[in-house]
């Protein structure tokens, strides 16, 4: 009895659905009854596997402008099709191209329950962006080998849509995704403690269970004027937050930081303010929030002209369980309104 | 120190007018354990309920979950229940195959709900899915705080884990299970090849203060505690109890010390066994500092340890605080190898590790208690009647919230892999 086909969905943006160069990027989502542009070599790579029943189009520009809004209407596109397989790409070097095929992939999966898999160049930012959620199948920079990479496509792909284990990274061929799963060792974690350790004593070679993090290091830069004349902000990731907590901002992992100001406030009321961090012992910030973030003693050397002006926000989120990523994008956020408010250093306080 | 469990296996756990182990029958007196329970004014209200594996039910508010045991020479969990006096000595009765496991009412939260299945696929995660369940419900007297609310509980688990132990007085056990360790540096000639080791167990998390009943170690709240050498036989005899804020942790687990277990099994063998450190988790830099340098001084220089096995509690603070002492060690020539738990909150490789110190390198991990997992529809919820009609049904949870499947000192073989 022979396999049913599955019906296959491709993605591509204008240019390799032939509908134009970059004076086409403009161009809304489309939908093409069966395999247009290089969506022919997906039908090639499947040969009697499956279907190329549509190619969905969109322009680069449309894309990438429209964000969310267009990945909503791609996705919308594509469940009328009632596809069992997505294939977007590849999208070799092209930004944009990456980044849309990262996104639509990583939506049909998440709001169709559909598999998804696309491919690009190790430097498309759409793999560090997309990894973690789709399979993106390592490709070279440029289409010269248009097939031989689709194939590879296709074939992890094919065993997605039939729900066929999934191998490791490289011999499969896709980005580490990074992601853990909890699994049943063969042995409790004590034994296996047991017996590392014996392997470390005895210099015998042993795998930890738990990479370890590339945090990258972050040098801290000098101050190129005297404090007398600079701008101090203070900043913590300790849970200072107004009465109410006004921001929401999560008792753990949080997604949120505020922004507070201390305009005419020689210090902080303790009635005024409040604290919701589950990773430590709050009380003593709460009795005092002082301990926390020192605008009482920084008033005092603003005063005493020891530093130049203390900056009226403090900026708190609360640091516990944080997504690297999140603590990432609020360090920058934050930086970034620092900056444009013209301050020269932080004390940033942590607990 | 000569410690002797005393093992009697069960396989049945029935409701009868006295409490008696008949073979491998374990016959409670529910009035008699409930009376028992009752004595505590700061309760108001005591239900006891049966749970057997395979029955199609779920076990919902855990609090923790206590192994039966009685001693015959000695105070019982001393300082606790019984008076303040050495455990780890003599022989102490231990039950197989049952537990007591304590409910907590005050917790309302079912997204959070620590749970125990006694049937379908979770129940082979967590050992407490095999064992027969005592489990005590009660709720607090009016007036009464938190704290002395969950001191009560604890208190009438105990009660009840002694009891159901001290079954086994009349009958002959079915193995003997002799604990014994040498002073430490007493090693015989023929084993001072071995390589000492040593294990640091982290005992508490100051990330919450203890109440002043929150007895962790010999009844001690271990406020400020330092690091303390104890012989690895007063762990597995009731001297150390988990707090009230026990994520992945159970008492029982400490009961069974596996970490202990695994060194004892290879004493003699693959290495020597130089004791135990017992230490917390501090809040404040500077006691977090003094507690790494004198950790290491202890298993460098007091126990001469050549490697050190660690494990923590609680949440991230404590994994970094157990990484300091570790790096502390690994500075002063001790090799170490670390249980930790996949730290990450979104799945991703990048967050399962809080640190990256030079030589803490040898990681042994427990798994992810965010990922998340299905409780499939059961038929009985105990422990949580007003909530019985959402905890019934199949619902999301996550393996932290399964009681037994994740337990941070190494009990069971869940492990988050990398892909």
């Amino acid at each position: 009895m022979a396999a049913r086909t599955l019906r296959v969905v491709c993605y591509v943006n204008q240019f390799f659905g032939q509908l134009g160069g970059e004076e086409q990027a403009g161009l809304g989502p489309q939908v093409v009854d069966g395999a247009v542009g290089a969506a022919r070599a997906v039908q090639q790579a499947l040969g009697e596997a499956g279907t190329v029943v549509a190619t969905v189009i969109c322009g680069d520009n449309h894309a990438a402008e429209q964000g969310e809004r267009a990945v909503t209407e791609l996705v919308t596109l594509v469940a009328a099709i009632r596809p069992d397989l997505v294939i977007a790409g590849p999208a070799f070097l092209a930004g944009r191209y990456g980044v849309a095929c990262g996104a639509l992939c990583a939506a049909v999966q998440a709001k169709l329950g559909v598999p998804a898999v696309t491919g690009m160049h190790v430097e498309n930012p759409g793999v560090e962006l997309y990894r973690r959620h789709v399979h993106v199948v390592q490709t070279g920079g440029e289409a010269a080998r248009m097939l031989e990479e689709v194939k590879r496509l296709v074939a992890l792909g094919l065993k997605l849509a039939r729900g066929e284990s999934i191998g490791a990274p490289a011999p499969e061929g896709y980005f580490p995704r990074g992601v853990t799963r909890n699994v049943v060792a063969g042995a409790t974690a004590a034994d296996r403690a047991v017996a590392m350790l014996l392997d470390k004593l005895a210099a015998r070679p042993f795998t930890s269970e738990v990479p370890r993090p590339a945090f990258p290091r972050v040098p801290a830069p000098r101050l190129v004027k005297t404090l007398e004349g600079a701008t101090i902000a203070l900043v913590t990731d300790g849970g200072l937050v107004p009465r109410g907590n006004p921001d929401g901002i999560e008792a753990l992992n949080a997604t949120r930081y505020g922004a507070y100001s201390i305009e005419g406030k020689a210090g902080l009321e303790a009635a005024q303010y409040d604290n919701p961090h589950r990773g430590y012992d709050t009380s003593w910030v709460k009795q005092d929030p002082h301990r926390l973030v020192p605008v009482d003693v920084a008033r005092e050397l603003e005063q005493r002209g020891a530093i130049g002006k203390l900056h009226e926000t403090v900026y708190s989120t609360v640091g516990v369980a944080t997504t690297l990523a999140h603590s990432a994008r609020m360090g920058r956020e934050i930086a970034e309104q620092l900056r444009a408010a013209g301050v020269d250093a932080v004390i940033l306080t942590s607990t | 120190m000569r410690l002797e469990l005393r093992w009697s296996g069960v396989d049945q756990l029935v409701a009868a007018p006295a409490t008696r182990l008949a073979g491998r029958r374990l016959e409670v007196d529910l009035d008699a354990l409930r009376t028992l329970a009752s004595a505590d004014p700061r309760l108001d209200g005591i239900r006891l309920d049966l749970a057997h594996p395979g029955e199609r039910c779920r076990i919902g508010r855990v609090f923790d979950v206590v192994a039966p045991r009685a001693r015959l020479d000695g105070e019982d969990f001393p300082g606790v229940l019984g008076g303040v006096a050495r455990a780890g000595h003599g022989r102490t009765l231990a039950l197989a195959g049952v537990a007591v496991v304590a409910t907590d009412q005050q917790t309302d939260n079912a997204g959070t709900l620590a749970v125990i299945d006694m049937a379908g696929p979770n129940a082979a995660l967590s050992v407490f899915g095999s064992t027969h369940n005592l489990v005590l419900s009660a709720w607090p007297a009016p007036g009464v705080e938190r704290p002395d609310y969950l001191a009560a509980v604890r208190l009438a688990a105990l009660k009840a884990a002694v009891h159901l132990a001290r079954a086994a007085r009349e009958t002959e056990p079915d193995r003997v299970e002799v604990l014994e360790l040498p002073p430490s540096p007493r090693v015989p000639a023929g084993l001072a090849h071995l390589p000492r080791v040593a294990y640091v167990f982290q005992i508490h998390s100051h990330q919450r203060p203890t109440g002043v009943d929150e007895g962790i170690l010999y009844g001690d709240p271990v406020r400020r505690m330092l690091p303390t050498v104890v012989h690895p036989n007063e762990v597995l005899d009731g001297a150390v109890l988990r707090g009230f804020m026990g994520r992945s942790c159970t008492t029982w687990a400490t009961q069974h010390h596996p970490v202990i277990r695994a060194l004892y099994a290879q004493h003699g063998r693959t290495l020597w066994f130089a004791g135990v450190v017992v230490t917390v988790a501090h809040a404040t830099e500077p006691e977090r500092v003094r507690s790494a340098f004198l950790t290491a001084a202890l298993v460098a220089h007091t126990l001469g340890a050549d490697g050190a096995v660690f494990t923590k509690i609680g949440g991230g603070a404590p994994h970094v605080d157990m990484a300091q002492a570790a790096a502390r060690c690994e500075a002063l020539g001790v090799k170490t190898a670390l249980v930790v738990e996949d730290m990450s909150t979104d799945g991703s490789a990048e967050g399962m590790l809080l640190f990256d110190f030079p030589g803490v390198d040898a990681l042994v991990n427990v798994g992810s208690s965010q990922e998340p997992l299905t409780l499939p529809a059961m038929e009985r919820v105990i422990g949580a009647d007003d909530l019985a009609s959402r905890l019934g049904g199949e619902s999301r949870a996550t393996y932290g919230t399964l009681c037994g499947a994740i337990e941070q000192i190494g009990a069971t073989r869940v492990m988050a892999e990398v892909r």
